[in-house]
């Protein structure tokens, strides 16, 4: 890998990192969620800076190319993201179907209150 | 009869031309029942249908599908006592002249839910082909795993007792949710019973399983009844 490509890397890489912490700390973006992101942001950065870890780790490994290597574990990292956020979707929907529900029932109680207090309308007697 | 509270639970989505006749159907028929429209955030002018005619209202704020709205109903139920609750389409399909035959049963043996099925007598709208034959594939998968026969398991007729309204405030599937929900409650050794009843055709609103989404239904319905058949 040339010393360019070691430097465009890293200024992306950067970049990202630095676009990140600052919407954390604009509060746009919450610590919990961005922490994944920054944890591999750092770690590109590392095996972009040290090249002999790649090299080491691909061969530890049994992996011709390291490239192979990156593709492996970015894919396996956005498929891990991806699932827990799928989790993540299917509880909020659960909350956000008892919030409905409960907002409902808090409507339809006030409204009770209100007919007893004789604020609203009369309720209109069937027959 | 018996002095037990009992209550309709009636899901409207888009229902603003069938409401009004379901509501008065059930008054007349079946003055002993109370009951309660669930308005999923109906799109049309159901709203101002129910409160026009001050009918007994609760308003969803978003749209939650029909397990979501149905299961307002049966917490309603819950937190007000009720010992019998039962599920009724606001679109007219179903008749409330039953009501109070599925009450007697429910109390008279004993039993944790009363479905009203169309595939007994076979009398009234039977459905089309094609989904009574989906109707059958559910009555048998649903016995291979509980050993029980429903012969309309995707009635959305069903009375309840308290113990069932209970289970059902707690945890109720949100879509397609009625055969998987009965292999729920057998499976926790509720007693489950059917009463021949006659339906009409939907004289309003289009069913919610179009033929492009019976594919997914299937699939859904079939694999949420194995998962409920295993729980616990």
């Amino acid at each position: 890998m040339s010393f360019k490509i070691q430097m465009i890397v890293a200024a992306i890489v950067l970049f990202a990192l630095l676009y990140i912490a600052n919407m954390v700390r604009r509060e746009t973006l919450d610590i919990k969620f961005a922490l994944p992101w920054l944890t591999v942001g750092a770690a590109v950065l590392v095996l972009d800076m040290f090249p002999g870890i790649m090299n080491y780790l691909v061969h530890l490994l049994g992996i011709e190319l390291p490239v192979n290597m990156m593709f492996f574990f970015g894919f396996c990292f956005t498929l891990l993201l991806v699932f827990s956020l799928t989790v993540k979707v299917s509880r909020q929907s659960e909350q956000l179907k008892r919030l409905t529900q409960e907002i409902a029932l808090l409507e339809e109680g006030m409204g009770k209150e209100k007919i007893k207090e004789g604020e609203v309308f009369k309720k209109k007697d069937e027959s | 009869m018996s002095t037990s509270k009992k209550i309709v639970i009636i899901p409207a989505y888009n229902e603003q031309g069938g409401i009004e006749k379901t509501v008065r159907d059930i008054l007349e028929h079946a003055p002993d029942f109370d009951y309660v429209i669930i308005n999923d955030c109906s799109t049309d002018r159901t709203l101002e249908v129910c409160q026009k005619n001050g009918f007994h209202v609760i308003n969803l704020p978003v749209n939650l599908g029909i397990g979501g709205g149905v299961q307002t109903g049966y917490v309603y139920a819950w937190r007000n006592g009720y010992d019998v609750a039962v599920q009724f389409d606001g679109d007219g399909q179903h008749n409330a002249r039953y009501l109070d035959a599925m009450a007697d049963k429910l109390e008279k043996e004993q039993l944790d839910m009363v479905i009203g099925s169309r595939y007994i007598k076979k009398e009234g709208f039977q459905s089309s082909g094609i989904r009574r034959l989906g109707i059958r594939y559910f009555t048998t998968l649903i016995q291979l795993v509980t050993g029980q026969k429903i012969t309309d398991p995707t009635s959305g007729m069903r009375m309840v007792s308290r113990d069932v309204i209970g289970l059902y405030a707690e945890n109720y599937p949100k879509d397609y949710p009625e055969p998987e929900s009965v292999v729920a409650i057998l499976k926790k050794g509720k007693r489950v019973e059917e009463l021949p009843v006659q339906m009409n055709a939907r004289e309003e609103g289009v069913s919610s399983i179009s033929p492009r989404k019976s594919v997914y239904y299937m699939i859904k319905v079939s694999l949420a009844i194995l998962i409920a058949a295993v729980r616990r």
